[in-house]
């Protein structure tokens, strides 16, 4: 098994900002890094395997972030392992550092895997490890890594990945996610489980609920990718409930419920400050998915090579058509 | 301002309009001295009134005023009672409002199902709403019927602060000559804080008394009617009303600035009259005295 790469400039960079993404919503989470054979791509998930709790994924084209890319091994060139993210960002931020102090054009830096001995111990053990190569110097950092994954594992990685990928017929762009974090953070005084409705209409309805209160909270008009309709005439008068509840007995909207802690957590990527985030429900109810894009630095497109992924388990199957 | 019609056509006794959420919330606080306690709000044509009591010996009324309100509907026949949850109820309207933004609010009474229902209704686009479950309130156990004997208008708080020996009980004097009030709190050993009337007028703004008064309150009372002042309106605070009424109720007033957004700050216009006086709440407590102790029996 082996892989060994450089890491380009914007992939460097990137990593870095992008990794925020993870290291803040989760303590200990595992990120796999996978070749696939067509397209080349980097994964880094969390939970994807263990099936509890919010499931995350980023995806980089890997010529985004690497050159002289070299990897191989005997699961189809695919290579899954487990790392604490607070290191790897570390281990980033210093390299990068480093390499800004080296005001060296030639610093480089490349990753590999490699198997060393650690201090006290008699057993090599997997690490992956940065080499921040310059003129004069090099600097040698060595995160650990778990043994990487058997075939299975990897197996069932790569289906729930695809499964993943099973967009919601509906998405509704949300503008102000800061904004809408503040609201969560609110309403988790009420409650726990939050249910969210999605319209075909563009309405997002998050509602928690008690046996005293019920605090809710409805945008409307968002933008709309995928299946729309437009909103029955005269239904602004009605109450975010009732709105809610016809549309879904029309087949023109879901609801689902999931956990206001997942939801705040996943909120919390707003800081590797995504261009836009979009929320939609899984066909069937099967989970909340929140998908963040980037735009290419100053444009309005969206940066295909990188696209960031929550989903969020459902608690209780909703009420859907 | 609409008020459509609610199930079976009756229009809700109440749809009420509010931009001061965070000014309520500190109103509705100040009589906050427990997590949870359930509170008798009495709604009329004249603003809304919140009750709260504790033990029959401790009881606040927050007053709020029609002249609070951007907009007061009030359509019902007579004063129509509910329970509700203060917590829930603050707790509730914190949702609604963030930092540097306060939204207008609409408050109905009663829902479908006799809630409490609010929504904010400033943007076309987005809201926030809540539904509060009510309940049939309790009959209130004490009406005091009050007549004073002596009041003064002092700065309570620190006084109340400086007295602090929980469990112990407080002993309030009020004598006329020399004017002066006098708080004496026992415990291990014994502090007497003392405004005497002509020393300090910051301290002791106004006085009034014919006799010699002195009773004795617990502690935790007179702390409940003081702690729970919201900071940023103790120091806008003109003083507190301190009444002692026939029997030895004590009477304690507070006045707390809602202010409405946008509005000017109080501190530019105290002079400002009518004007200042809609965007005051009432506080007021009442807190009954300890019974005196009978006389040792030998036997």
């Amino acid at each position: 098994m082996k892989f060994k790469a450089f890491l380009t400039q914007d992939g460097v960079h990137l990593l870095d900002k992008r990794t925020l993404f993870f290291s803040q919503s989760a303590t200990i989470s595992d990120a796999h890094f996978r070749k696939h054979l067509a397209c080349s791509l980097l994964y880094i998930t969390i939970n994807l395997l263990s099936g509890d709790g919010v499931q995350s994924v980023a995806q980089f084209n890997k010529d985004v972030l690497f050159r002289d890319y070299r990897i191989s091994s005997q699961n189809a060139g695919r290579i899954a392992f487990a790392v604490d993210v607070a290191l790897l960002h570390r281990a980033l931020r210093s390299a990068l550092t480093i390499q800004a102090q080296a005001r060296d054009d030639t610093a480089a830096i490349q990753i590999k895997l490699v198997k060393k001995l650690p201090a006290g111990s008699r057993d090599p053990a997997p690490f992956l490890t940065f080499e921040t190569k310059g003129r004069v110097s090099a600097v040698v950092q060595d995160v650990p890594i778990s043994k990487p994954l058997p075939r299975d594992d990897v197996q069932q990685l790569q289906s729930a990945l695809e499964a993943a990928q099973d967009l919601p017929q509906t998405l509704v762009q949300v503008q102000d996610l800061a904004q809408l974090q503040s609201l969560v953070d609110r309403l988790r005084n009420v409650g726990d489980l939050l249910t969210v409705a999605i319209t075909r209409y563009g309405d997002l309805h998050l509602q928690v609920s008690t046996s005293l209160i019920t605090v809710g909270s409805e945008f409307r008009r968002l933008r709309v990718l995928g299946l729309r309709a437009d909103p029955p005439i005269g239904d602004r008068t009605l109450s975010a409930p009732t709105r809610t509840e016809m549309a879904i007995q029309k087949g023109e909207g879901l609801s689902v419920q999931v956990s206001l802690k997942h939801l705040a957590k996943s909120l919390q990527c707003h800081l590797a400050k995504p261009d836009c985030a979009f929320y939609g429900i899984a066909p069937q109810g099967a989970c909340l998915t929140v998908i963040f894009q980037f735009f290419i630095p100053g444009t309005r497109l969206t940066d295909k090579s990188i696209s960031f992924y929550c989903r969020l388990p459902v608690l209780d199957p909703g009420s859907g058509p | 301002m609409s008020s459509s019609a609610g199930v079976g056509g009756d229009a809700p006794d109440l749809v009420c309009q509010l931009d001061c959420a965070q000014g309520m919330v500190d109103a509705l606080s100040s009589v906050r001295w427990k997590r949870h306690q359930d509170a008798v709000v009495e709604i009329s044509e004249h603003g809304v009134v919140l009750i709260v009591e504790e033990s029959g010996c401790l009881q606040a009324k927050v007053y709020l005023k029609r002249e609070l309100f951007l907009a007061y509907e009030y359509t019902a026949e007579g004063r129509p009672r509910f329970g509700l949850s203060l917590g829930l109820f603050v707790d509730c309207l914190n949702t609604f409002s963030t930092p540097g933004h306060a939204p207008v609010i609409e408050i109905r009474y009663p829902g479908p199902d006799m809630q409490l229902l609010l929504k904010t209704v400033d943007s076309p686009d987005a809201c926030i709403y809540a539904e509060i479950r009510t309940r049939i309130p309790d009959t209130i156990s004490w009406d005091c019927n009050f007549q004073s004997t002596g009041n003064v208008h002092a700065t309570f708080t620190e006084a109340v602060d400086d007295l602090e020996w929980p469990g112990s009980s407080i002993q309030i004097v009020l004598q006329p000559d020399p004017p002066s009030v006098i708080l004496r709190g026992e415990g291990h050993g014994d502090l007497q804080v003392e405004f005497p009337y002509y020393a300090n007028t910051d301290l002791l703004i106004a006085f009034q008394c014919d006799q010699h008064v002195s009773y004795r309150y617990k502690y935790k009372f007179l702390r409940a009617t003081t702690s729970h002042i919201p900071n940023s309106v103790l120091k806008d605070n003109r003083g507190s009303k301190v009444t002692i009424g026939r029997g030895g109720m004590l009477k304690i007033q507070h006045l707390i600035s809602v202010k409405r957004a946008g509005g000017q700050h109080s501190h530019g216009d105290i002079s400002g009259g009518i004007q200042q006086l809609s965007r005051i709440a009432y506080i007021e407590f009442f807190v009954k005295p300890e019974e005196d102790e009978s006389p040792v029996n030998d036997t």
